[in-house]
């Protein structure tokens, strides 16, 4: 079955609540943007495995912020909520930047990346691996939000300005033992 | 990022060592082109050494796989693991990079591949 995941755009959504989240600000120097990333991720509990992925995910969050958003303005900031626990992550990233105009535009263009992939239809495939505008770079990869789609499984979020992106992480708690209702 | 090149029969084996992230996967970009450019046929790239990709990594071998097919020259990627692995899987490339288990594995089907052109 072929599943549409994308990104919403609600003003309203609960992952946008701000409520119980810790904040950290930062300058728009995008010589830092790993290590803004290493300091939030830095709250995780130690109990969630895979640490270098979350911060890799979320490094790609800030980095959007920083570069595309803030265009590198070093006296525009770059606000993080975040919250962990054993279960969950949940972040927010929201810069001062015009909002990501071509949002929808995104949708489609994963929807139909998804679908040659559901095909496995890797040629086709190839004109979406790369999500481009003219704004673009040499050095952007163009494919960071389609791993955050997949990555923060509880949902990837904007406000209505699209300047702020709100995404959430259900973690799998390992078992121990022997599970009686087998 | 460190990067060291090794060479086997008509290969080159690039060891990657060091996180590919933004500030530094355009140097295996910058390699590779240049080794494109000296007409090296054959490659493996070993991410044995890398614990980290970001999308910038990932970008820079969607760039040199697609150069490397456009010319109609090989590819095999060895060694994936962790993080890396996940990265790969969550852009949904898994199965379009040229991902092998080891270097030897690499050799072996490049050499296969040598002997079908």
């Amino acid at each position: 079955m072929f599943e549409n995941k994308k990104i919403i755009i609600d003003d309203n959504n609960k992952l946008l609540n701000r409520d119980g989240l810790f904040l950290k600000e930062f300058q728009s120097d995008f010589r830092q943007v790993r290590f803004f990333s290493m300091v939030i991720v830095q709250k995780a509990p130690p109990e969630i495995k895979e640490i270098n992925l979350l911060e890799q995910q979320i490094s790609e969050l800030i980095k959007n912020a920083v570069k595309h958003g803030n265009n590198k303005d070093i006296n525009k900031k770059v606000r993080i909520w975040a919250a962990f626990d054993t279960s969950f992550a949940h972040v927010i990233v929201e810069d001062e930047g015009e909002g990501f105009k071509q949002l929808e535009n995104w949708n489609k263009f994963n929807k139909k990346r998804s679908e040659c992939f559901e095909n496995q239809d890797f040629d086709a495939m190839e004109k979406y691996f790369e999500y481009r505008t003219d704004k673009s770079d040499e050095n952007d990869g163009g494919n960071a939000l389609f791993a955050t789609l997949e990555y923060w499984d509880g949902g990837v979020v904007f406000n209505a300005k699209k300047n702020c992106i709100a995404v959430y992480k259900n973690f799998e708690k390992k078992k121990h033992g022997i599970d009686l209702n087998k | 990022m460190e990067i060291k090149l090794k060479k086997y029969s008509s290969t080159y084996i690039i060891e990657v060592a060091g996180d590919m992230d933004l500030y530094s996967s355009f140097e295996l970009k910058d390699v590779v082109t240049k080794m494109l450019a000296k007409d090296i046929k054959n490659y493996v790239i070993d991410l044995a050494k890398v614990d980290y990709i970001d999308s910038s990594g990932i970008g820079v071998l969607i760039h040199i796989y697609s150069n490397i097919k456009k010319l109609n020259r090989i590819l095999k990627i060895s060694n994936v693991h962790g993080s890396v692995e996940k990265v790969i899987k969550l852009t949904k490339l898994s199965q379009y990079f040229p991902i092998v288990g080891s270097v030897k594995d690499a050799l072996l089907l490049i050499e296969q591949a040598k002997k079908g052109q």
